[in-house]
């Protein structure tokens, strides 16, 4: 017993000794270890008659409990005290930065990818060609013969190379993808051709480069009631409005007939343009039937199949959406105008996920 | 096409309020762009007299008058240097807005001395330029009245966008017509002019006669008018053609001109004492010489119409009058004419002339030949009321067409069109009112297009004169959404791929562009050989050529941006690079530059540049973003003549498909455009990359090796000419199981190991799948990748 009431003394000592984590860890060893003074107490035991083994063994895990009692907690607090220190050791001064910066995605490729997420929930498929044309596909084909008047409006660029005896353009509109398009497919056609198009003009409000979507939709049915829901679904999703007001005035474009051009209501708020509210009108697309002449030079009997086609300036989509007052800032690649009207890479625009936001 | 409200009402009987025309013009199609107001504009101004004045006793340039503005006399300081006692002018009250400043007057001090109002000048008033002075106003005008009222200014002019087939619009008749038939009023008979005639017409025309004369002109109508007084027109011809914007300049041209925009006829007359004999209409001859109105000379092709005498063209038919024979004040004996010219044929001629005319305007989009009388009676009453006269007979050389024509309108087929069923009375009145001849009923009507409009030539046109006269409001709002869908495939691979790879590289830092297609010839020696890009007609020289690169305009993006202060620059561009003018000869590239301060020096960073090594990681992350799986890249030393020979590579997939190419831009670019800085690019076909090459979208097998990887690290030091790629390729080969992966981590060039070694410091890591290497194992592979590198390198591993 005497070894017992030692033990114990030495206990209450060494606890006192204990100031940290590695005067625990020594005193475990002490009392705990393999050659600790518990432990050779408790390997003595098998020595020991039962009855008395019995009565010792009760004793000696008392006291066994209560080192690791004690080594536990103090453990606990050791842990938690270096934990605090460390933590305390470790503070940043986080008003400093660093940044990784992101580029910036052009306002054109938004909108753009804004019209096809549009169109693809519409069934539309993207149709593209190039943007050297031959003049048949961007003007005789599309029912604009060479002394039209129309041609003159279009300010053509032109090529060195010809097809057909007739000098290559720059093609003027992306009307001539409805043409490609459909000489080499059967209808039925769902589709637009966002692109780049071309006309010698240039100053505050023209840039000789631009670009437009096509839509085409070639059945035997489609009327001018679908191409009004087909641009009223359009003009609700890209403007994020219930409420678009749409008004369609007639006016000629040779490649369609009835041909009509869509005003889009708005209202002004400061330097804001708040669309489908107000009454003031911004023209934003010219639409109308496909032209019974462009059916038949795509070999398309106009007698079975009809259907309707539109053309949306991209640019001017983009200023009405965003805010963008200027066109020719859109091609002036100036990277502080880019910070601030481009867009995050990773917000591609969805049906599911969202136009914009 | 500018008109007035009350010329209008010369041709339409309405009650409609000015609002009700002119939103009905746009809903018809007759776009209204402007509406001015005169009373609106010039309402607030009053006719005053000055009836003193004296020097500004604080300046010498200005008066002080005194102004009797109708029974009461104000105080005006006024600067204009005419200024005098008992002159009237044009006086402007506080609270008027001057129409060219939009300024609304106050009452105010000018150098201490109180002034009420303003005399103003006609600049102004937005009349004209001149403000030399202020308006001096006839004697006989009413102190103290309106000046819209002494001016007759109480109209409002509107002017309408004609689109290209409306030619029958380009007259405030026609336009009167087809308000008429939009349900704004009824049109007015015009009346035809009666007058007594006096003989023949004494002048001999006649047509040069050759095969091809229909190519030009169809009929030559024309009165001979004797005995005329040329004068200034009276004030209501004046009145009508300054209402419109144009000059009046003496009756018998301001009444051709008023013909011209009240019927849409085109007339010209000729001072008929400036003929030489008879009166040829001719094809012209090559470099055949033309004196123009406009006192410009013309050298004329094979081809064009003119009107000569036997001596000389006196005009370009249909286009321009000709100086040598035109009408001045002492005109007395004048050739009318009236004819009908091919459109095709003036189009072509004003192409090449440019000359831009009311007439050319009107004859190239067709002119109704039936106006070709009736323009020609009403003008020869007209000059004989204003100048005299005895009036010849009219002669006509050729033939007038006949342009009317059926069309069958199947009413079924125009609902199907429209979308809108439209009551058959309602259609047929409507067409009627457009002066559509109705012969047969029943469902389909047999349409008379009158001679007037030229742009009806099938159904689809009838249902566009219904639905723009009925208005697009009728129309519903139909679905869109069809039950079956038609398309299986929305995008090509290589649209795909420019979407994908423009979301990465931005996603990588770098900024999209978005540049013009064309690009200046001398910025891009550096990347033509041979190719024809030329623009014929570029819009500056700076953009004078299809873009054979991308490089160039990104390159002009870094200058310019530099010049706003950048200095790090992380660009990219995804579009057509150009390879010949041909239609189709193009591809599309994924273009992108790094160039400048990387990383700026901050309080964790040494400040760092861009260099090959971004572009190379830049091309490959995307080409593996591009291609995930199935491929085999190989990256090969040298690029086309543009990248720095030096720092270069051409990037290779499956060993056969060119992908781009990455490094730095040749030194000679850097000293063109004086640029300092070293600029990497890379350039990525876009068409050529496979979106799957592969049809499943199973992922390959892979194991993982659950025991431990050790790694090791060796250095070498070896010639410099060698490629880090050949130490890891041997390493890599020296224990194809266990060597899983070789990095180089560290490149040393010094004097200390020679100035042609380099050394290079690989980490090896070691791992087998079945068990944890020993340390015996590890010196057996450590010795092979040892030994493979000294013995194909030369190469000494360092300790």
């Amino acid at each position: 017993m005497s070894n017992l009431n030692s033990i114990s003394k030495n206990i209450e000592s060494e606890k006192k000794l204990v100031k940290d984590i590695e005067t625990l860890e020594k005193m475990r060893l002490q009392f705990l270890g393999k050659k600790g003074e518990i432990t050779i107490l408790m390997k003595d035991l098998g020595k020991m008659d039962p009855k008395e083994r019995k009565a010792k063994a009760e004793e000696l895990n008392k006291i066994k409990d209560s080192v690791n009692n004690f080594i536990n907690s103090k453990s606990d607090e050791f842990e938690d005290e270096l934990m605090s220190n460390q933590l305390a050791s470790e503070k940043q001064d986080l008003t400093l930065d660093s940044k990784i910066s992101d580029g910036r995605i052009h306002p054109i490729t938004q909108v753009i990818d804004e019209v096809i997420a549009i169109f693809t929930d519409l069934d539309f498929c993207v149709a593209e060609g190039p943007e050297v044309e031959t003049d048949y596909n961007n003007f005789t084909a599309l029912n604009t013969s060479e002394n039209h008047p129309a041609r003159q409006m279009h300010d053509t660029f032109y090529v060195n190379s010809e097809t057909d005896g007739m000098l290559n353009v720059l093609r003027t509109h992306t009307s001539p993808v409805q043409i490609r398009s459909m000489l080499e497919g059967k209808p039925p056609f769902r589709l637009i051709a966002p692109g780049k198009t071309y006309r010698c003009d240039n100053d505050q409000t023209h840039t000789p480069m631009f670009h437009q979507v096509e839509g085409l939709v070639i059945d035997k049915t489609s009327n001018m009631g679908h191409l009004k829901g087909c641009l009223e679904t359009f003009l609700k999703e890209f403007f994020e409005t219930d409420t678009p007001k749409m008004r369609f005035r007639p006016s000629h474009f040779p490649f369609t007939e009835p041909s009509a051009e869509v005003d889009i209501g708005y209202r002004k708020d400061g330097n804001q343009i708040i669309i489908g509210e107000g009454d003031s009108w911004l023209e934003i697309l010219g639409c109308g039937m496909v032209h019974p002449n462009v059916l038949k030079n795509v070999n398309i009997d106009p007698d079975e199949y009809q259907g309707y086609a539109f053309g949306v300036g991209i640019e001017r989509l983009a200023m009405l959406k965003y805010g963008i007052s200027d066109l020719r800032t859109f091609y002036d690649n100036d990277l502080r105008w880019l910070k601030h009207f481009g867009f995050i890479p990773l917000d591609i625009p969805s049906i599911s996920g969202g136009l914009s936001r | 096409m500018k008109f007035t409200i009350s010329w209008l009402k010369e041709h339409l009987e309405t009650k409609a309020l000015d609002e009700e025309i002119i939103n009905k013009l746009t809903a018809i199609g007759l776009e209204v762009e402007e509406v001015q107001d005169a009373s609106a504009l010039y309402g607030d101004f009053l006719i005053a007299q000055v009836v003193d004045e004296e020097k500004h006793p604080n300046a010498d340039k200005l008066k002080l008058c005194k102004v009797d503005i109708g029974g009461k006399v104000v105080d005006v300081v006024c600067g204009a240097p005419n200024v005098v006692k008992g002159m009237k002018v044009v006086y402007a009250p506080p609270g008027a807005v001057i129409p060219i400043n939009q300024m609304k007057l106050k009452v105010v001090k000018i150098r201490g001395v109180e002034s009420s109002g303003m005399l103003c000048s006609e600049y102004e008033l937005g009349i004209s330029d001149s403000h030399d002075g202020i308006i001096h106003m006839p004697e006989n005008s009413n102190v103290g009245g309106l000046y819209i009222d002494q001016m007759n200014l109480n109209d409002v002019m509107i002017e309408i966008g004609i689109t290209p087939n409306r030619q029958d619009c380009l007259g405030v008749y026609g336009i009167a017509r087809d308000l008429a038939a939009a349900g704004i009023g009824e049109l007015k008979e015009i009346e035809l002019p009666k007058f007594k005639t006096v003989g023949k017409n004494p002048i001999n025309i006649l047509f040069e006669e050759t095969s091809n004369q229909k190519n030009y002109c169809s009929a030559f109508g024309s009165r001979y008018i004797k005995n005329v007084k040329n004068c200034e027109s009276p004030q209501w011809l004046k009145d009508k053609l300054s209402s419109i914007g144009l000059k009046p300049i003496s009756a018998l041209v301001d009444i051709t001109n008023y013909i011209l925009f009240d019927y849409n006829r085109p007339l010209h007359v000729y001072d008929a004492d400036k003929i030489s004999g008879d009166i040829i209409i001719r094809a012209a001859k090559k470099d055949e010489i033309f004196l123009g109105l406009d006192d410009k000379e013309y050298n004329l092709s094979e081809g064009m119409c003119v009107i000569a005498d036997e001596k000389q063209p006196l005009g370009l038919g249909g286009i321009l009058g000709g100086s040598l024979s035109a009408c001045n004040t002492n005109t007395t004996n004048v050739l009318l004419e009236s004819a009908l010219f091919i459109p095709a044929n003036i189009a072509s001629t004003g192409r090449k002339l440019f000359i831009d005319s009311d007439a050319r305007y009107r004859f190239e989009r067709g002119v109704d030949p039936n106006s070709l009388n009736i323009g020609l009676d009403r003008a020869a009453k007209l000059i004989q009321e204003i100048c005299g006269g005895e009036i010849s007979e009219s002669q006509i050389c050729g033939t007038i067409p006949n342009n009317e024509h059926d069309i069958s309108f199947d009413l079924l087929k125009n609902t199907n069109r429209l979308g809108v069923e439209i009551d058959q009375s309602e259609i047929e009145s409507m067409l009627k009112k457009l002066g559509i001849k109705i012969t047969s009923k029943k469902d389909n009507l047999i349409c008379t297009i009158p001679s007037w409009r030229h742009d009806i030539h099938g159904e689809a046109d009838l249902s566009e004169e219904v639905i723009r006269l009925k208005g697009f409001d009728a129309i519903p709002v139909l679905p869109v959404r069809t039950e079956k869908r038609i398309n299986e495939k929305i995008l090509s691979d290589s649209y795909k791929n420019s979407l994908r790879s423009k979301r990465f590289l931005a996603h990588r830092g770098s900024n999209e562009l978005i540049t013009w297609s064309f690009t200046s010839s001398k910025d891009s020696k550096f990347y033509i050989d041979d190719q024809k890009l030329e623009i014929q007609n570029p819009i500056s020289e700076e953009l004078d050529i299809l873009r054979p690169s991308l490089i160039p305009n990104l390159l002009n993006a870094v200058k310019k941006n530099s010049s706003r202060g950048f200095e790090s620059f992380s660009l990219f561009e995804v579009g057509n690079q150009f390879f010949s003018d041909q239609s189709g000869d193009q591809k599309n590239i994924a273009c992108g530059l790094r160039a400048g301060i990387k990383f700026e020096k901050s309080w964790r960073t040494e400040k760092t540049h861009y260099d090959t090594y971004d572009v190379k990681d830049d091309i490959l992350t995307l080409t593996d973003h591009l291609i995930p799986q199935n491929k085999k890249i190989e990256i090969n030393a040298g690029a086309p003549k543009w990248y720095h020979p030096g720092r270069s590579a051409t990037v290779m997939l499956n060993k056969k498909t060119v992908l781009g190419y990455f490094g730095e831009l040749h030194p000679k670019i850097m000293k063109f455009y004086k640029i300092k800085s070293r600029i990497s690019v890379f350039e990525l076909f876009l068409d050529e990359v496979p979106t799957k090459l592969k049809k499943t979208t199973n992922k390959e097998n892979y194991i993982v090796s659950d025991f431990q990887a050790v790694d090791r690290d060796f250095a070498f030091t070896i010639d410099k000419e060698i490629e880090g790629k050949i130490l890891i390729n041997l390493a890599l080969k020296a224990d194809e199981k266990l060597v899983k992966n070789v990095e180089i981590f560290d490149v040393f060039e010094g004097e200390s190991i020679g100035i042609d070694k380099k050394s290079l410091a690989i980490k090896v890591t070691l791992q087998a799948f079945d068990r944890t290497l020993n340390e015996t194992e590890i010196q057996e592979v450590s010795a092979k990748i040892v030994d493979s590198i000294q013995q194909k390198t030369a190469g000494v591993v360092r300790s």
